[in-house]
């Protein structure tokens, strides 16, 4: 098995990059929003702007955009404030918990009453006790040619659960995590899911990038035999039966329809605002080169609406070279050569930041003046390594669909993961792992609140986050739509790394994201067959 | 001769050239062609050719001095790269102190123990054994560098001489260190040229691997030469490691990857000739960097660029001139006590095989938390993944335990009858195409063995290698042979005999009844004319043919039975995943690692192949055992058995050439009842072993030393110079 590392970062980034952010709408000026839940200390103006900025932008222009099931979840929720996100799905009980405070466990309309002193608490189902929830995060760690690889996902769960039972557990339990490692390894992968479905009463955190069968996820039976599936929380899905999964909920929302059979035209969305910003602000008639990581067909179909996406709102691409983990820095010089025949002023890569420092440094190494073009990556730049490398990827952009790390003071949520997680610059998949925790949580909150905390299976589970219409980590993400599979976040923001830092580029104001309507483009090709080579 | 060459190679290169003006013709980009960029991808061609030149060039030395071709040249660059990294990156040492105690102390020390520890045990060694145990150093090298440095942060490692300033090439710039490093590989091809043609240790170094005793004689001094050639190998190996890491990053399996170019660099000077290497690496890194730059493949060929290398190795191996005959070996080959299993011993093992699958996987027999009947599905799919894996291993008896033809792509053969069922059966799972598969990998396996016919031993082990990495590079990423996975399952639950194998218990016994089947055929067929005749091309095929064996022939049918049955076994591995990713499925070193475990297991022994499921047996141990707590240091154990066991084993084989199932084998024999003979020969090597009592010499008393020197001189075979303790004070 090709089991390297290159190629597997890779693929989740890009994963990530193209579930994030679909969507869009605002018709005001910036359209920039502040989708914070805010911190307890932040004060009450916060909400109301973000109420503002958010409320009127979700309302008129997602009916062009986006479908009317999209419209009505988000006009709804993002009426009141962003908590109550989850209102369209949820029952009034559920709305009121949510309206109250998302952050807080078990609310419900007679806060005095404590429900778990109300009830003898039981085992309902599998992977549940009087007194425990046990979860079970599979992460891509332990394979020996590339150990650790998801270790974050690991770390974030952990931090997720400890902060849960720190504040009085969940559905009046403890929260237990099991971990499994799918060792980048697809008979593992099929493993962690038997697993879960022995030991766990769901599947929380999920980063495995070979989930090709999920025949077993999808069938496992519940603790009264019926084949309901193990709920199945995940960050990343990168192959389309993970995607198309009908017990999984990614965070990190699939791009594409489904059902899909495997070949010929799927609809897909892309993001494409940060391209715009840099249309509006910096250079409108932008062409050149973006680099398409071709290892897997899976990175190919996600790096290609992309492509197309950008060609879509007036950016001519001089190439679209393919690039593997094999790939030596010395040859992206074909790729400065490219630059140099068309006079490039735009160099983005679809792939991970070791490949974007390799294009760097080879632009510095052939001569190339770097100040010609601009450089832009996606999420899988946002990390320490990338800074690591110095004056070289100095002014490249980087855009992500979250407030980043180090403006937690703006939002609860960001403050209470940089808190439990315990590092100035976490793993983007501690990230991701936390946001499932909680998707988790609000979801059986709503349960505990609408059946008690005895009315808690997988199957109320799975009811519960398939009435799920949007959710944005109580703030910290860009909201989502979760009526279909094939709807990502409509929101970024942009960053530039800056001496050796990345520093906020748009929105300006801290805790913001920018939620234009026109952020989305959504396209429907035969992606594998788009890519040139 | 045309141009040098003999006229079938002449023409092969002619054809080779044609096809190549064709694929450029037709894969265009497009993109304009001007001096600069032609300029500045012809430099970038030969800077990535003199990197893998030095890679070639170790290897070359290595095998010119020591005749082991060392598979594990690849992994000593990478232990080094991370090395140096560590100490230049992580510790601040200075780039040349670093570089000078990793590549002028450790990678030397590290070359003398390999050759003291291991190599030297290897010199009269089967060809199997010793590339064997290389393949097992590099595995073991790579997990090393797995456990110790983490791989979940990228690394970096800068460029020794920097690349920011260089010789001006108009809008283009030559920086320093790609100079630098293409004339010193330049520099390092001619000067071990020099140390090997006109030096007298050069001398030596080739004397010693030509006749070992008859160097000696002649004042070399056989362990200081092949010591000193491992110390210059595992040397050019760590630079070539620490100069390409900064192109490529830290990454263990990429790095480790380059090795196949240099083995395609290596063959191109015919594994002796470091001038022609040299040409071949740079032959190799022109081609790579203009197909990158001017030619478009598309999606199916996306890696068309990468196959370059593992190409020109199947080309050049195939078009090598024959290997010699290895009769200088043969004495160590012979098995002339082979005592071949009876039909009715077959038929029992096999049933013993089911009977104890059945007490696996149905739970009969209660062992505590030892006992696998009452694992769970987890534990139930791994080992139908590992048998599976048996099956495939299976293939490999006949065709490197008998007829000793090395194959490196047992994986390729098995994805081929994959892809033959899913077309065959499509979304039915109609279990009886299976045959069929069987019937049709077939002819893939004969066609393997045409220009294997002409080969042996380490050009056969490398046209496979090719072949295998050409096939995981072209045909299994096409999107017509396995088409991107929509949803559910590819390979759908077989279904035979009426029944739908979709419980994974049940599954598992079909799989171990093929299994049975397939043992039972292969202790059949070894007692047939066609087992004999592999066994005899393997002793020697100059006798076998001397003796009237068609060996073209037989080489043919062993390779054909060989793929039937690995693509048989390929339809259940694809089963048991229900979904095969196209790319990561068929990567080289998962068959290296089946190839690994059926020859630590012992490849001549068809059983040998069941030795796969104790991989899952032991993650399975140890997940029992962690359910269980309080046994961390039996978790660590297995854990450490089964990231280094495989390894471990193969390492066994320097020790143990015949397999660890063999000599298990050994020592059960004499038990049962009708194996006279395995008694009659324990008994003989044991008296063999024993000092003989007086008594049984019909003596009283045991000779005095006087005694033993006069009937040592009746007998004229008194030694020069006697004991100055005596002759019989060892004895007393």
């Amino acid at each position: 098995m090709k089991h390297f590392r290159w190629i597997l970062g890779l693929l989740a980034a890009l994963t990530l990059v193209a579930a994030a952010c679909g969507g869009g709408n605002d018709d005001d000026d910036s359209g920039s929003a502040t989708p914070a839940a805010a911190p307890t200390e932040a004060p009450d103006d916060m909400d109301d702007s973000m109420d503002d900025s958010m409320d009127d932008g979700m309302d008129d222009s997602m009916d062009d955009s986006m479908d009317d099931s999209m419209d009505d979840s988000m006009d709804d929720s993002m009426d009141d404030s962003m908590d109550d996100s989850m209102d369209d799905g949820m029952d009034d009980s559920m709305d009121d918990s949510m309206d109250d405070d998302a952050a807080e466990p078990v609310a419900t309309e007679e806060p005095e009453v404590d429900p778990c002193e109300a009830v003898d608490l039981e085992s309902t189902d599998t992977g549940i006790t009087s007194d425990t929830i046990t979860v079970l995060v599979m992460a891509d760690v332990g394979s020996p040619l590339a150990p650790g690889l998801f270790q974050g996902s690991i770390d974030g769960i952990k931090a997720w659960a400890d902060h849960v039972n720190s504040e009085g557990g969940l559905a009046c339990r403890q929260v237990e995590v099991l971990e499994h490692d799918s060792a980048i390894n697809p008979t593992e992968t099929t493993n962690g899911f038997l697993v879960a479905c022995e030991n766990a009463f769901a599947l929380v955190g999920t980063t495995a990038l070979f989930a090709l069968d999920t025949t077993d996820l999808q069938t496992c039976p519940d603790a009264h035999g019926n084949d309901i599936g193990v709920p199945d929380f995940a960050y990343i899905t990168t192959e389309p039966p993970h995607q198309c999964s009908v017990v999984t909920f990614a965070t990190s929302r699939p791009n594409s329809e489904c059902p899909y059979a495997g070949s010929g035209a799927r609809t897909t969305q892309s993001q494409v605002g940060h391209v715009q910003w840099l249309q509006e602000n910096i250079e409108p008639d932008l062409n050149g080169v973006y680099l398409v990581p071709s290892d897997l067909p899976s990175t190919i179909a996600t790096s290609m609406p992309q492509v197309r996406s950008f060609q879509e709102i007036g950016v001519v691409i001089d190439g679209e070279p393919g690039i593997s983990g094999f790939t030596t820095q010395s040859e992206y010089g074909a790729f400065i050569q490219i630059m140099r025949d068309n006079d490039s002023n735009f160099a983005y890569s679809g792939s991970d930041d070791q490949s974007m420092i390799k294009w760097r440094s080879e632009a510095e190494a052939q001569g190339f003046n770097a100040d010609d073009a601009i450089w832009m990556c996606q999420l899988a730049c946002y990390t320490p390594s990338f800074l690591e490398a110095g004056d070289v990827i100095e002014g490249t952009y980087t855009w992500i669909w979250f407030l980043p790390f180090h403006e937690a003071e703006h939002n609860q949520e960001l403050a209470d993961f940089m808190e439990a997680i315990d590092n100035p610059f976490p793993a983007a998949w501690a990230a991701g792992s936390w946001a499932d925790g909680v998707l988790f949580e609000q979801v059986v909150n709503g349960i505990v609140a609408e059946a008690g905390p005895n009315g808690l299976t997988r199957q109320a589970v799975l009811d519960g986050a398939r009435s799920l219409t949007s959710f944005d980590v109580n703030g910290w993400w860009s909201p989502a739509d979760y009526s279909t599979t094939q709807n990502i976040m409509p929101c970024f923001m942009l960053m530039q790394v800056q001496n050796n830092e990345f520093v906020r580029v748009h929105p300006e104001a801290p805790g913001e994201l920018d939620c234009n309507a026109d952020n989305v483009v959504e396209l429907s090709r035969d992606w594998a067959a788009e890519f040139g080579g | 001769m045309i141009l040098g060459l003999r006229p079938p190679v002449a023409l092969a290169a002619l054809l080779a050239a044609v096809a190549a003006v064709i694929i450029a013709v037709f894969n265009w980009k497009g993109a304009p062609v001007t001096s600069e960029t032609f300029l500045v991808t012809t430099y970038i061609g030969l800077f990535l050719g003199a990197l893998w030149a030095m890679y070639a060039t170790g290897l070359v030395v290595v095998y010119t001095t020591t005749g082991v071709f060392n598979f594990a040249q690849g992994a000593i660059g990478v232990f080094a790269a991370f090395l140096y990294w560590e100490l230049h990156v992580n510790r601040g040492w200075h780039s040349i102190l670093a570089l000078f105690v990793v590549v002028g102390m450790f990678a030397p020390a590290l070359g003398v123990m390999l050759d003291i520890v291991i190599m030297r045990r290897l010199r009269t060694a089967s060809l199997v054994v010793q590339l064997m145990v290389t393949v097992a150093i590099m595995v073991l090298l790579l997990s090393v560098v797995g456990d110790i440095w983490e791989a979940d942060t990228p690394r970096r490692v800068p460029y020794l001489f920097g690349i920011e300033n260089g010789i001006d090439l108009g809008p283009s710039q030559l920086p320093w260190h790609r100079l630098i490093v293409f004339l010193a590989a330049i520099a390092i091809a001619v000067a071990m040229r020099f140390l090997l043609r006109r030096t007298r240790i050069g001398t030596a170094m080739r004397a010693v691997v030509d006749n070992r005793e008859l160097a000696a004689l002649n004042g070399a001094r056989p362990n200081v030469v092949s010591s000193t050639s491992w110390a210059l190998g595992s040397m050019l190996g760590a630079l070539g490691g620490i100069l390409i890491a900064p192109e490529l990053g830290l990454d263990p399996a990429t790095l480790n990857n380059v090795v196949i170019i240099a083995f395609a660099a290596a063959a191109f000077g015919a594994l002796r000739n470091l001038p022609m290497a040299v040409v071949g690496a740079m032959l190799i890194g022109l081609l790579r960097a203009h197909t990158g730059a001017w030619l478009d493949f598309g999606p199916d060929y996306r890696f068309a660029h990468l196959s370059i290398a593992p190409l020109i190795l199947l080309f050049v191996v195939v078009a090598l001139p024959q290997a010699r005959l290895e009769v200088g070996r043969l004495a160590h080959h012979l098995r002339r006590h082979e005592r071949f299993t009876k039909w009715w011993e077959g038929l029992i093992g096999c049933g013993v095989i089911i009977l104890l699958a059945v007490a696996f996987s149905g739970g009969w027999l209660d062992f505590g938390i030892w006992d696998p009947g009452a694992w769970g599905s987890r534990e139930l799919n791994s080992a139908n993944e590992a048998m599976a894996f048996a099956l495939i291993g299976l293939s490999l008896v006949p065709l490197i335990g008998w007829a000793g033809q090395i194959n490196f792509a047992p994986l390729a053969f098995a994805g081929f009858g994959a892809f033959v069922y899913l077309k065959l059966a499509g979304d039915t799972g109609n279990g009886y195409w299976i045959l069929l598969v069987g019937l049709l990998c077939a002819p893939l396996g004969a066609l393997v063995a045409l220009p294997a016919a002409r080969l042996r031993g380490l050009y056969l082990a490398l046209m496979t290698m090719a072949f295998a990495q050409a096939m995981s590079l072209i045909f299994f990423p096409h999107s017509w042979v396995l088409p991107t996975i929509g949803v559910g399952r590819q390979f759908p639950h077989i279904e035979l005999l009426g029944a739908t194998f979709d419980d994974r218990r049940g599954f598992f016994l079909l799989m171990v009844c093929i299994f049975a089947i397939f043992v039972f055929g292969l202790v059949l067929l070894r007692r047939s004319r066609y087992g004999r005749r592999w066994m005899a091309i393997n002793d020697s095929q100059a006798a076998a043919a001397t003796l009237g064996i068609p060996v073209v022939w037989t080489k043919v049918v062993v390779y054909a039975v060989s793929a039937a049955m690995a693509g048989i076994a390929g339809v259940f591995w694809a089963t048991v995943s229900g979904n095969v990713d196209s790319v990561q499925g068929f990567d080289l070193l998962i068959g290296f690692n089946i190839v690994l475990l059926v020859a630590a297991a012992g490849v001549s022994i068809p059983v040998a192949g069941i030795f796969l499921i104790f991989i899952p047996l032991f993650t399975g141990l140890g997940h029992r055992l962690e359910d269980a707590g309080n046994v961390d240091f039996l978790v660590t154990l297995l854990d450490i058995l089964t990231t280094y066991g495989p390894g471990m084993l193969v390492l066994g084989m320097v020790f143990n050439p015949r397999g660890a199932i063999f000599e298990m084998g050994r020592g059960f024999s004499p038990i049962l009842p009708w194996r006279s003979d395995a008694r009659a020969e324990i008994a003989a090597e044991n008296a063999q072993k024993r000092e003989p009592e007086i008594g049984e010499l019909g003596l009283e008393r045991p000779f005095t030393p006087e005694e033993v020197i006069a009937i040592d001189r009746r007998l004229g075979i008194l030694d020069d110079v006697v004991p100055k303790e005596g002759y019989g004070a060892s004895r007393s």
